[in-house]
């Protein structure tokens, strides 16, 4: 009854409708959006009236295609997701860009396939020979694509697992999958003979098993130390004190892997505070660092005691009030031979609301000059 | 064009053809050709200020040794194997001979075209090694810079140290110009406040990154007393072929007395002058990105310029200085005329230091230069400086918006900007 080309068109023509209605329903019966989809949904039936009148526009190819094929285009669905990405490109629009993105890229998927199918069906007589040239056509999409969400669907259940449980029990855990995938490899590659519906059952088997834990250690959230941590937000709010803090000094990590990028080291060895530059051979008291520019410094302690780096960058005012507050920031706690990073970026120059100096609490009437010109 | 009369019309028409594609293809033989030797002759000219192949210091002269034995080397390979392309293009072309017997690998052949080119690569690569190494040495380094790229100028702070017996006891700021004392192992420690930038002096050393958020090391050093050209060698965007820097090179007498300048902060033009009126036009109008050492107020507070408000990259020049230096604008302009230019660039080592330490005399300022610059920045230097298009930078500038001055603002300014010597 319908032609193939006018049925895509009468498609969207009804999507387009349904899609005002909503939108004059759900967001706003006045807007500009319910004009633009009652357009699509007009100038879609035009054309797909046009296409059904002339026989999708070109009568002699498709009945010639039609007699050359053995058999009638086989049932596709990508005439329906092509409008629907059509729908989600004008929802899109109006909505979020998220939508209109999401649009674009089923639009351009069902394009491809929709293609590509109508090309195979179109190959030869032999419906197994165009079934055949259009999986070696799609294979190259679709494997890689299938093969990349498989991939992200297994991280994304693997990581809600893995932030579920404890560490202890992550590491157990993540022995004992590690060890089973192993086990289960090892005998595929052993047993030749083991039929394909074993291995078909058993994959399937650890999917589910992956996707339900991964699903139920979704709904049941982060483990608790995290939910605290989030909740406490240890490094908003940090006490740059001698005394450890019971927030911010919570799991301080005492190491870092930086070896680059350092403007400065600072040290602590024998109850000293020296500091070091790159190219500078001998310890310095006075650090010069750029204006306006993320800097990191590393702090060492070489002593026993427990000590943090202190950076004290002047005064700024509070808001338009004329209250100066003090601009400090900090390292957590670190311990004998641990390292710790500060990072710092300062926009006004030392001359403005200085001196600027680092310092380390405990350690009294010692400090680093820092000079921001 | 001459037409064989014992031709019939087609055939006529046939050699007629073959003539028109035997001359089109001699016209663009002739333009290969053409545009060829111009690239090559352009290695003869005597003005190439970033001529890889003249070098001025330690560091430098490693890479142009090293260029000098793997150039040779790679160009009679090039021409070997390009030679032996031709001929056997020449010799085998299509003459409707029959296609010879194909045949599959031949492990003599193959073993000798491997075992060949690597032992050209091996040697080759034992120097080529060697020399990373040599440059990348910095334990014996005599002084340190740091250098900041930013769209589209470089920015040079010296920090406090020791440098020849010279202390420099306060940080200095400057751009544009970097001024190192000749024989002195200069470092420079990179880094970028927006994009990846490359710090670049040909005469002085090879290309070296500098990368946001990372510190690249580089060692350059001056033979003798000189200036020398550089450009931003990595895209960083708009005006990235405007990004320029230059290297000046003075005998540790004279860099002393550059340091000693440096230091000092700028003292206010006497009362009641046009400069002075300028120095109002510029706590109104500059101050918001640019500073200059010891300006005050007119409550007597320090003025301090807050770039970091004004400008994407968060800094703009430091002008404490600006007439120490001969360009403006990431050195792509000039600040002194062509005549005095000339004068600094043709200057011999022996007279250099002193010509350059006179900076920008009242004679040798390009007003028009400076005036233009002035009056609308974003024409002379593409610009990311439309207010009405800073969304992508939180509506910060990238580069010197045309503040709309008025033409006797830019007098008052350019006395102003005369002061800062």
């Amino acid at each position: 009854m319908f032609t193939t080309g006018s049925k895509y068109y009468f498609g969207v023509a009804g999507l387009g409708s349904l899609g005002a209605v909503l939108y004059m329903v759900l967001v706003n019966p006045c807007d500009v959006g319910v004009l633009a989809l009652l357009g699509i949904a007009i100038a879609m039936s035009l054309v797909g009236g046009v296409a059904q009148f002339t026989d999708d526009f070109d009568a002699d190819t498709v009945s010639e295609a039609v007699t050359a094929s053995a058999s009638a285009p086989a049932k596709s669905m990508w005439p329906l997701l092509l409008a629907l990405g059509g729908v989600l490109l004008l929802v899109g629009m109006t909505a979020k860009p998220i939508i209109f993105i999401l649009g674009i890229v089923v639009i351009f998927a069902a394009g491809v396939e929709w293609a590509l199918q109508s090309w195979a069906e179109r190959a030869s007589t032999d419906s197994a020979f165009n079934r055949f040239v259009r999986e070696r056509a799609l294979s190259s999409l679709e494997l890689p694509l299938l093969a990349g969400g498989i991939v992200a669907t297994i991280a994304v259940a693997f990581s809600r697992i893995m932030l579920a449980v404890s560490p202890q029990s992550g590491a157990i855990l993540f022995i004992m999958i590690a060890t089973a995938v192993l086990v289960v490899g090892f005998l595929v590659a052993l047993k030749t003979n083991l039929k394909k519906s074993t291995i078909a059952a058993t994959c399937v088997l650890g999917a589910v098993v992956l996707l339900v834990s991964g699903g139920i250690a979704g709904f049941s959230g982060n483990r608790e130390e995290l939910v605290v941590a989030a909740a406490e937000d240890h490094y908003s709010h940090k006490e740059c004190e001698a005394a450890s803090s019971e927030h911010f000094d919570k799991n301080s990590n005492n190491a870092v892997s930086m070896k680059s990028g350092i403007s400065a080291t600072i040290r602590v060895k024998d109850g000293k505070l020296t500091a070091q530059l790159i190219g500078i051979d001998t310890p310095v008291q006075v650090v010069t660092l750029a204006r306006s520019n993320l800097t990191t410094i590393l702090f060492r302690n070489l002593d026993d005691a427990q000590y943090r780096l202190v950076a004290n960058l002047g005064t700024q005012k509070v808001g338009d009030t004329g209250v100066e507050e003090e601009i400090v920031d900090c390292t957590q706690m670190t311990g004998k031979d641990q390292t710790q990073a500060l990072i710092l970026k300062i926009s006004k120059p030392s001359a403005s609301s200085g001196p600027y100096t680092l310092t380390v609490p405990g350690l009294e009437g010692q400090e680093i000059a820092v000079v921001v010109p | 064009m001459s037409h064989d009369s014992t031709l019939t019309g087609s055939e006529q028409n046939l050699t007629i053809f073959k003539g028109m594609i035997h001359s089109a293809r001699l016209r663009r033989i002739g333009l290969a050709l053409g545009a060829s030797s111009a690239m090559f002759l352009s290695g003869c000219a005597s003005n190439a200020p970033q001529d890889t192949w003249q070098p001025k210091g330690e560091n430098a002269e490693k890479i142009n040794t090293l260029q000098w034995m793997v150039f040779p080397l790679a160009g009679i390979v090039g021409v070997l194997v390009f030679s032996l392309i031709g001929y056997i293009l020449w010799r085998f072309r299509d003459k409707g001979q029959a296609i010879p017997h194909q045949s599959h690998g031949n492990p003599t052949i193959e073993i000798t075209l491997t075992i060949i080119p690597a032992l050209i690569l091996s040697v080759v690569g034992v120097f080529t090694f060697r020399g990373i190494f040599q440059l990348a040495q910095t334990n014996d380094t005599q002084m340190v810079i740091n250098v900041t790229g930013q769209q589209w100028w470089w920015e040079y702070d010296y920090p406090a140290q020791v440098v020849n017996g010279v202390e420099i006891a306060q940080p200095i700021i400057t751009s544009g110009q970097l001024v190192i004392p000749t024989g002195t192992k200069v470092l420079l420690r990179e880094t970028s406040r927006d994009v990846i930038h490359s710090y670049w002096i040909p005469a002085l050393n090879g290309k070296k990154d500098a990368v946001p958020g990372r510190i690249n090391l580089l060692r350059i050093q001056a033979n003798k007393p000189g200036i020398f050209a550089g450009q931003c060698s990595e895209f960083c965007g708009l005006s990235h072929a405007n990004m320029r820097m230059e290297a000046v090179a003075l005998s540790p007498e004279d860099f002393a007395t550059w340091i000693a300048n440096q230091q000092r902060n700028a003292e206010s033009p006497a009362q009641a002058t046009l400069a002075d009126e300028g120095e109002t036009v510029f706590l109104n109008q500059c101050i918001r990105c640019h500073q200059v050492n010891g300006l005050k107020k007119a409550d007597g507070t320090a003025a301090i310029a807050a770039p970091d408000e004004n400008v994407y990259a968060g800094a703009a020049p430091n002008l404490t200085h600006l007439m120490s230096r001969n360009t403006f604008a990431g050195a792509a302009f000039d600040l002194l005329t062509d005549g005095c230019r000339k004068n600094v660039w043709s200057a011999a080592p022996e007279e250099f230091g002193a010509v350059y330490l006179k900076g920008v005399i009242a004679d040798c300022l390009n007003q028009t230069n400076i005036r233009r610059w002035l009056r609308n920045a974003p024409a002379m230097k593409p610009m990311y400086a439309n207010p009405v298009k800073l969304e992508a930078s939180d509506g910060k500038y990238r580069g010197m918006p045309n503040l709309g001055l008025s033409e006797s603002d830019i007098d008052k300014l350019v006395a102003y900007l005369s002061t800062l010597k």
